[in-house]
């Protein structure tokens, strides 16, 4: 049960939800972006899509060993020796083990996170296609990049870049 | 023989009769549908502004999303209609369309404009209000014939509910007849020399607190409760039936709007003259505009309140609002004897 309240408290307080409410109303204050036509420029160490380095991988199985999604898979071809990681994105929680633990650094973040699949199959990346880079859809058409700045008054503040 | 002028003068006179245009074109059916697309868009927009995010905006972007609702009408309208096997098909079936029915109905009751009433009665505001008080029967019939958890609790608390602010929203306008002497809404505009809400503002608080509550807009979606159960009565609605059933508050709410402004902010007053001399209902955008107005701030009050409990809103109808119903309607006493309508 509500307290029992002084009921000229509570017709005040009811006025000030309605007056904060209108102010907001009239100043909006908004917080989001116009999505696919502007993009907020991601910090340096965003946890987005995982990028993989042919070259640099030394196939010592160790980012598949550290997965706790069991997401990164071992992939070894007929008659090759070293194994190569694959990874599937239907279990990824980009918590980032894989890439802190990679010896060789053969493993990076890269800014996407905006990629959307039609089907499930498609979400797993065998090793062949790890190695592709990733392009935002928003960025590839043309998207505006919008910088966040600390203001004093709103909190954040979206600037373009 | 007569000329084809003749036949399509016919028509006409019959189409622009208050008896015709009242209950299809305005205030009726047509005015209802653009006030259902219009008015949940200006809700998901004004609630999108306070909470500082865009709302919708996609569908017809340089109007800002504006037929959002059109788009989301006609997903309703192709998606399949599922009748669940274990339902009691006639009250299920029935009971959405008679509710719409009976929420469209009271409408014919305003007076649009002097000498422009589409059902000229001199007991209309109880007939309006008697017509109203059927749709929480209708809904408790979508609850027991959907034989379903959810729906019969959303149901029950209609139920609840439909006892704590039926009393008191008759209550209040009854103060008002009392105050102005008659039963009659055109009676009553003509007598508003000074808007009702002026004159006592006990009876305009508690009619609109009741008028929300009986529609079932936020604060007191205590019937439908998202967040507890599912969509109450509606939940075994799927397709246009479910678009029905939430069109229904908004149609209620519509009807309501404009019985307040016709009791409490003088009607169709200041009349457009040179309006009214083309056709008697443009006289009556006045009223529609005061009504619309009062439909935005209901759906305005979506984005600043959360939802009441219902043993709060049971507590504020009985404890709260039947003490200043009948105080209102003391006050109306005291204001006849003075003399001041």
């Amino acid at each position: 049960m509500l307290s029992r309240r002084n009921s000229k408290v509570s017709v005040k307080e009811h006025l000030d939800a309605i007056a904060t409410g209108l102010k907001f109303l009239v100043k909006p204050n908004r917080m989001t972006v116009y999505y696919p036509e502007e993009v907020i420029d991601l910090s340096e160490r965003y946890r987005g899509m995982i990028k993989y380095d042919w070259n640099k991988c030394i196939s010592c199985g160790l980012c598949a060993m550290i997965c706790p999604a069991d997401a990164m898979k071992m992939y070894r071809k007929k008659g090759e020796k070293k194994a190569r990681p694959g990874i599937n994105y239907q279990r990824c929680i980009f918590c980032g083990f894989c890439v802190d633990i990679c010896p060789t650094n053969a493993l990076s973040f890269t800014k996407v996170h905006d990629i959307a699949y039609e089907k499930l199959e498609e979400m797993i990346i065998p090793p062949e296609k790890f190695t592709e880079d990733w392009v935002s859809p928003a960025e590839k058409e043309g998207a505006k990049k919008l910088k966040v700045e600390f203001d004093e008054e709103r909190g954040l503040r979206h600037v373009p870049k | 023989m007569r000329g084809m002028g003749d036949i399509i003068q016919y028509i006409l006179n019959i189409v622009l009769s208050p008896q015709f245009f009242g209950p299809i074109i305005f205030p009726g059916l047509v005015t209802v549908l653009v006030i259902l697309l219009s008015i949940i868009w200006v809700e998901r927009k004004i609630a999108a502004r306070i909470q500082m995010r865009v709302g919708p905006l996609y569908v017809l972007k340089p109007l800002g999303g504006a037929i959002q609702m059109l788009a989301d009408g006609l997903r309703f309208f192709f998606q399949e209609f599922i009748i669940p096997e274990s339902v009691d098909k006639l009250p299920f079936l029935l009971a959405p369309i008679v509710a719409l029915g009976f929420s469209i109905l009271p409408i014919v009751f305003i007076p649009v404009a002097p000498g422009f009433i589409p059902f000229d009665s001199p007991y209309s505001m109880p007939a309006f209000l008697g017509l109203t008080a059927v749709i929480p029967l209708t809904i408790i019939a979508m609850a027991w014939g959907s034989n379903n958890k959810f729906a019969i609790q959303g149901g029950v608390r209609e139920a609840y509910m439909t006892i704590a602010y039926e009393s008191v929203l008759f209550i209040s306008a009854l103060s008002m007849a009392i105050l102005y002497g008659t039963l009659d809404f055109k009676e009553m505009v003509a007598k508003q020399a000074i808007p009702g809400i002026v004159l006592n503002p006990f009876s305009a608080i508690v009619f609109f607190i009741a008028m929300i509550m009986s529609s079932g807009k936020l604060p007191f979606d205590i019937v439908e409760g998202e967040q507890e159960i599912v969509a109450g009565p509606f939940t075994e609605y799927s397709g246009i039936a479910f678009g029905l059933a939430m069109g229904i508050g908004y149609i209620q709410l519509y009807g309501f709007t404009l019985a307040f402004t016709t009791m409490y902010l003088s009607g169709w007053e200041p009349l457009l003259e040179q309006l009214y001399n083309i056709f008697p209902a443009l006289g009556g955008i006045t009223l529609f505009i005061k009504a619309y107005l009062l439909m935005v701030f209901i759906v305005f009050l979506r984005s600043v309140y959360g939802r009441y409990r219902l043993d709060h809103a049971l507590r504020i109808g009985w404890k709260k609002l039947f003490p200043l119903a009948i105080f209102s309607v003391f006050f109306s006493l005291i204001l006849r004897v003075i003399g001041v309508v």
